[in-house]
């Protein structure tokens, strides 16, 4: 009888001289395995690098004495180094802007954040799953009205002479304009948001739902949950990645709130919490006697305050879960 | 510990409103069968007729091929499926409308159902914390289910760190630790590879000595149905076709379905062979040769007035032998499994297999393309009628 004489793993795989070779040949197989996947690949690639990467060439002019028509990089390119930063430090606008950006942005977040979990959640627990759908479509709704119509909605819902006022004036309330109230443009801007938001940010929390596991929905009711500890104890636990990925990403973006919006609701009497980074950037780089070297440097500066919190919101999670972007 | 009754229970699943509305343009359709599921005006029947007694502590093994509605019996026993018509009984208690979580009883999934962020402790202490049973009762009870199923090493780890085997104890361990009156085990070994299904299996016979509480196993695997069950319900299109303990479903199949789908290899059928009786004795004509049936299977076919016909002849591999004076047939394959070999054959045109012990054999003598002479022993075949009932 012959006995084997080699303990297991003491021979070479089968495949071992395929897979040995110099860097550059298992670079180049690897390069030829995945060809297809690189082909298709390259068309976002190229589309990223253009729109995304090479205006980065653009923030140059954030360290100069730049004016409409010169070139970025030419003879009489004139380099100031950090003085534009120096400016907008000691602008007397510079703790006001990070104020109201700052606040605006973590109360939208505070209620934004968790709001198209809960409505994905409930979504996702209702019995009647025609209902689940009818009302996501209901609340997916808003998401495609444009900005403008919905500043205009809110101005016949919440302006002088609006259903809100005309509801109080009846009552015989006083008329508020809440569109030259200060206390009041937060709420409206951010209840707004939400509004047109909730139903389209749940999406992707309610295709994270549906691949949990039913089996173990049904362990739930054999252990006695309710529909509620079921979605305490199975449901949420099952989105929590997703969660984490959201809230980094969340995170990541939280001082980069669009102008847009903003400038729509701006007005003399709301202007003191209204003014935030962006509308400023808008300001100085688009506006009066343009200033894009001064805009720019505070477009970077907030960018740069993004991608710290970004760094820091990853870098946490990755300690205390076992979920992050890298 | 409870006993349950199971009264001519059904399960139809209903037609959807818009599949209804189809039907009522298209006018009366009778009923068709689709696959193996009966559809009805109702919808689609997945169990019918279904009644049986389990008794207290026992082992009852739900066997049939996919789609027979073993499973769908096994939902309808936990609360999991709404039973259509019929009544179940826990004990003395009519469960229909109970809550699955008031029903006292625990299963244990196919896919394990584990809680992949909670750790081994606490998947098995969830359902006790639900009960807000003290957490020293908890953790007593935990300790014991894990000490039983070997797996007290595993408690602080999640799933996720756990082999298959390992996450099949915990899931037993969760259905456990309740002290249910019935557990319920729908497939739990067929995501284990076969080494570890013959290991569990035995760790579960081990488990019914130590718990004692009465199971119902939903299996498609008959080896699995054979070895733990006491008695063995085998089922086809959501109809029961046999009950009983292994050796009566082996030694006495009801029908054709029942004698095809216990036994490994599969029974041998001979269709077309002719009964017939000379002077009160039955004889059946097989592969050309006339074989006299035995005494007892004489007075069977007498007592059922079974008049000469066309049946079907049946006989196991097993219970086939080498004889040079028996029929002839050439091999096409030749499976040598350690202790006997497998024979398939051709005889006649008719596809036979035969299960020979190794022990004073010439393996290398059957080989393929070589001829073997073989016979059977007549008082252990069965012969079915034109219906697929058996008639001895």
């Amino acid at each position: 009888m012959q006995k084997v004489k080699d303990g297991p793993g003491s021979q070479a795989p089968a495949n071992a001289v395929q897979k040995g070779g110099s860097k550059s040949a298992r670079a180049w197989r690897r390069l030829r395995d995945n060809h297809p996947f690189l082909i298709m690949i390259f068309p976002a690639v190229l589309v990223v690098f253009l729109f995304n990467y090479l205006p980065i060439y653009g923030v140059l002019i954030a360290f100069q004495d730049f004016m409409p028509g010169d070139q970025i990089i030419g003879e009489y390119t004139r380099w100031i180094g950090f003085q534009n930063f120096t400016r907008f430090f000691t602008d007397v606008q510079f703790w006001p802007l990070m104020k109201n950006t700052f606040l605006l942005c973590i109360y939208g977040f505070i209620i934004g954040f968790p709001l198209p979990i809960i409505i994905a959640l409930m979504l996702n627990a209702m019995k009647s799953k025609r209902m689940s759908k009818a009302l996501q479509t209901i609340f997916n709704g808003p998401h495609f009205i444009s900005l403008v119509v919905l500043v205009g909605m809110l101005t016949l819902f919440f302006g002088r002479y609006g259903l809100v006022n005309n509801i109080a004036a009846h009552f015989g309330g006083e008329r508020v304009s809440y569109f030259l109230e200060s206390k009041a443009f937060r709420p409206l801007y951010i209840l707004s948001s939400n509004w047109q938001d909730f139903g389209w940010s749940s999406i992707i929390y309610i295709a994270a739902l549906s691949n949990v596991d039913l089996g173990q929905h049904e362990a739930a009711i054999l252990d006695g949950a309710s529909r509620f500890q079921r979605v305490i104890h199975v449901d949420l636990p099952a989105i929590m990645p997703m969660i984490s990925v959201m809230l980094i990403m969340s995170i990541g973006g939280l001082m980069g709130v669009g102008y847009e919006k903003v400038l729509l609701m701006m007005t003399d009497g709301n202007l003191e919490v209204s003014e935030i980074i962006a509308t400023y950037v808008y300001k100085q780089g688009l506006t009066g006697v343009p200033n894009q070297s001064y805009a720019t440097a505070i477009g970077l500066f907030n960018s740069i305050i993004n991608v710290i919190l970004l760094i820091i919101a990853n870098t946490t999670s990755k300690k205390f879960s076992e979920n992050s972007l890298w | 510990m409870a006993s349950l009754t199971l009264k001519d229970i059904k399960k139809v699943y209903p037609n959807s409103e818009e599949k209804k509305s189809k039907k009522k343009k298209k006018g009366d359709e009778p009923e068709k069968q689709k696959a193996n599921l009966q559809i009805t005006d109702e919808g689609v029947v997945a169990v019918q007729q279904f009644s049986l007694d389990i008794a207290d502590k026992e082992f009852i093994v739900l066997v049939g091929p996919s789609g027979c509605g073993k499973s769908t019996t096994l939902r309808m026993i936990a609360g999991l499926e709404e039973i259509s018509s019929g009544e179940l009984y826990i004990g003395d208690r009519l469960v229909n409308d109970v809550a699955p979580k008031d029903r006292d009883i625990a299963m244990v999934f196919q896919s394990y159902a584990l809680y992949p962020h909670m750790t081994v402790y606490d998947n098995m202490a969830f359902s006790l914390k639900l009960k807000k049973t003290p957490k020293a009762e908890i953790d007593k009870k935990v300790r014991e289910a894990a000490e039983i199923l070997d797996i007290t090493q595993y408690l602080d780890r999640k799933p996720k760190a756990l082999s298959g085997g390992q996450r099949q104890r915990v899931a037993i361990g969760r259905a456990i630790v309740r002290e249910p009156k019935v557990l319920l085990m729908d497939e739990p070994l067929s995501n284990l590879d076969a080494k570890l299904r013959n290991q569990m299996r035995a760790e579960i016979i081990k488990l019914r000595q130590k718990i004692n509480t009465t199971f119902i196993y939903v299996t498609h695997d008959q080896t699995e149905a054979m070895t733990l069950g006491d008695r063995i319900v085998i089922m086809k299109d959501g109809f029961i076709q046999q009950i009983g303990t292994p050796q009566e479903v082996f030694n006495h199949p009801i029908n054709l379905f029942v004698a095809g789908f216990i036994g490994t290899p599969q029974m041998n059928f001979f269709e077309n062979c002719a009964l017939s009786v000379d002077a009160g004795k039955y004889s059946v004509e097989v592969l050309g040769k006339k074989i006299a049936l035995t005494e007892g299977q004489n007075k069977a076919l007498a007592a059922k007035g079974v008049k000469p016909c066309s049946v079907t002849l049946g006989i196991r591999p097993v219970h086939m032998q080498l004889d040079e004076g028996g029929f002839t047939g050439k091999i096409d394959v030749s499976e040598m499994m350690g202790s006997e070999l497998h024979l398939h054959m051709n005889v006649q045109g008719n596809d036979v297999v035969a299960v020979i012990p190794t022990a004073g054999l010439d393996v290398s003598a059957h080989s393929i393309g070589k001829s073997v002479n073989f016979s059977f022993n007549p008082a252990l075949c069965h012969l079915f009628g034109e219906d697929g009932n058996n008639l001895l």
